[in-house]
């Protein structure tokens, strides 16, 4: 029986080849988009992960989340600096740490932060942190060596934006790959940054009635405005480039704003009582994990419509399948309905021909599982490397369900040109 | 080697006021070599049809050794059928993709999980008999006169005791068809079976015990 429907679809090769190839491409469809919307939630879920919880100024909570975590660059309000301070002098705090964006190199985002954080995001791999304002710390996807020396644009190369000339650093060390979008930044020191665009704000201004970021001693009486920009003046032209990274210094109560403060609690109820207390008027406190939840119930919705149209799409390939696997039974009638004349049960008639639909639609069922599977590694690569968000596309105990309901529909689908040999009669088969 | 008695047979078709065919009385004896011959639409295929059991008769008796295969369901005609008849038609009807050895135990393989013991000797020993030495060679490679020369072989591997033909030269040129019609009759006379063979062909029917005319459904009068 076997070698009868083998020698068959040897027989018919290339139509079988197609129908295979339809129900591959139809079946991966549905299988890209479930793995690669999985992919992207499991991915963006672990980006987030060491991002326990972030403070920033008052404002959208998904757009602090996308900038702090994601790096995707937009105007923030900056938080003032003795936030940072109190966060920092807090016991419920493991540590935290200023996260401040706005220049690039190349299109490299360049994120002013400490120390903390790079412990935070997992260390370094290679070389040392950096300890002087003119270092830099490089993600694991930088194409930057230890020993080059940069000068950060303002804005992104791609979209126009202008260098800043005055400073250089140098790369010093490598992060650990982590698999989100910080294999792609560049760390420098906040103090850095601070500097930079103090410098380039305030060129040639007088600085009288502004704090200095060196002094932790200054007034009480600085309060930060919300600028468009990634960070802000507040650093003197006095301060050295070549100067030591001091932490006491970012942690001044008189320090300048940032855009954003991450923060590991020592324990879940800290981070709870943390984002409740830094949620004021003016500053916004959340769990990264959280906002992502809510914008995936959010894009739910388009998740459902993209199955719906990759159900849509398989329907209609069933469709087609079906119509040429009846004018495939309807051409080999007379052969048929022949076995049943020369003895063969109805019954081996009916499995014959279940067996030879089975067989193409499951073969293509099976590679279009495979086929979907590679395609959502082949987005999830690509995605990778534009976002550096590391999309882990996996199977999970829930597919096998919906994959048994297809098999299932598949056998369903191909007792249909079954039956009908089942009831073809044999004498006239005969006459063709 | 069963009898057949045919009784009172008719069969009618939508539309048409007499009978396609109409047979009272017809008995063919154990083992006897039978031709039906007459003219194309006379009721010869459709007669074979009913006393194989491919199709179901109306009215009427179609006794096997006092089997009625009219009385038969659908599934018990196919399975008498498996066990009784050996069909050859003039189409072969083999299955292209498949050895010649593999069509003749194709009827055996798909009626049951594994061949009977000594299924596969006897294949090999009636492609032997018939002829046909390449037994591994795909049926489409072969010649028409070779075709149903493999196509006689199958209709006899389940040993049945009624071998039926319906043209088996009318598509080969003189030379095969002559060794066609010699095969039937001698494999017929060496299994034991009852053969009926429908055919235009003199010098088929000519070799056989009887023969029986039909036009327009009915039975005329033998000749020879």
């Amino acid at each position: 029986m076997f070698r009868l429907v083998a020698a068959d679809l040897r027989r018919n090769a290339l139509g079988a080849l197609a129908i295979v190839l339809i129900v591959a491409f139809a079946a991966a469809l549905g299988v890209a988009v479930t793995l690669q919307e999985r992919a992207l939630r499991l991915g963006s879920a672990r980006a987030a992960a060491a991002f326990p919880v972030v403070v920033g100024a008052a404002g959208s909570e998904t757009q602090l989340m996308l900038s702090a975590v994601f790096l995707q660059p937009a105007p923030l309000g900056l938080v003032p600096g003795k936030v940072l301070s109190s966060l920092a002098a807090d016991p419920r705090v493991a540590w935290a740490a200023p996260v401040g964006f706005g220049d690039f190199v190349e299109d490299y985002p360049i994120v002013g932060t400490t120390q903390a954080l790079i412990d935070g995001l997992g260390g370094l791999r290679g070389g040392q942190g950096f300890t002087r304002l003119d270092q830099a710390v490089v993600g694991a996807a930088v194409q930057l060596r230890t020993g080059d020396r940069f000068h950060p644009l303002h804005g992104q190369a791609s979209s126009g934006g202008h260098m800043h000339g005055e400073t250089t650093y140098e790369v010093v060390g490598r992060l650990a790959p982590t698999g989100t979008p910080w294999d792609r930044a560049v760390l420098v020191p906040i103090e850095a940054v601070w500097r930079t665009h103090g410098m380039e704000a305030h060129a040639g201004e007088e600085h009288a009635g502004e704090e200095h970021a060196d002094d932790p001693h200054a007034g009480d009486a600085h309060v930060e405005e919300t600028h468009t920009e990634a960070a802000v003046a507040g650093a003197g032209p006095a301060a050295d480039p070549h100067a030591g990274v001091d932490a006491a210094r970012v942690t001044a109560a008189g320090a300048p704003g940032v855009p954003a403060i991450v923060v590991k609690p020592r324990s879940i109820a800290d981070a709870y009582k943390l984002r409740q207390e830094w949620r004021t008027d003016t500053t916004l406190a959340l769990f990264p994990a959280e906002v992502l939840t809510r914008l995936y119930a959010t894009l739910g919705d388009a998740r459902r419509v993209l199955s719906a149209v990759a159900m849509g799409a398989q329907a209609l390939v069933a469709a087609a399948i079906l119509l040429v696997i009846l004018l495939h039974v309807g051409q080999r009638r007379r052969q048929i309905g022949a076995l049943r004349a020369f003895g063969a049960p109805r019954l081996a008639v009916f499995a014959v021909v279940w067996m030879e639909g089975f067989a193409l639609l499951g073969l293509g069922l099976l590679a279009g599982v495979g086929l979907g599977y590679g395609a959502a590694l082949a987005i999830a690569a690509r995605l990778q490397a534009q976002s550096g968000v590391a999309l882990p596309v996996l199977f999970t105990a829930d597919d096998l369900t919906p994959l048994l309901l297809l098999a299932g529909a598949t056998a369903v689908l191909a007792t249909i040109p079954a039956l009908l040999a089942y009831r073809q009669s044999p004498a006239a088969a005969l006459r063709g | 080697m069963p009898a057949l008695t045919v009784e009172e047979l008719e069969v009618r078709f939508p539309g048409l006021e007499t009978p396609a065919l109409a047979i009272p009385r017809l008995g063919i004896a154990a083992g006897a070599r039978i031709g039906l011959t007459g003219p194309s639409g006379s009721g010869k295929t459709t007669l074979l049809n009913l006393i194989t059991g491919l199709e179901r008769a109306g009215t009427g008796r179609i006794l096997w050794d006092g089997t009625d295969v009219a009385r038969l369901s659908e599934g018990r005609r196919d399975r008498w059928r498996a066990a009784n008849v050996g069909l050859v038609m003039q189409d072969f009807h083999l299955f292209d993709g498949l050895s010649a050895r593999d069509n003749v135990l194709l009827p055996l393989r798909l009626a049951r999980f594994a061949l009977p013991a000594g299924a596969g000797e006897e294949a090999d020993r009636l492609l032997a008999r018939v002829g046909i030495e390449r037994r591994g060679q795909k049926v489409e490679t072969l010649s028409r006169g070779q075709k149903q020369r493999v196509a006689v072989a199958r209709a006899l591997i389940a040993r049945p005791g009624i071998l039926v033909a319906d043209e088996p030269t009318a598509s080969l040129d003189a030379e095969a068809g002559a060794v066609v019609a010699a095969l039937l009759i001698e494999l017929a006379a060496e299994a034991g079976a009852t053969l009926i063979v429908a055919s235009h062909d003199p010098r088929l029917l000519e070799r056989l015990d009887r023969v029986v005319r039909l036009e327009a459904g009915r039975v005329r009068p033998a000749e020879g």
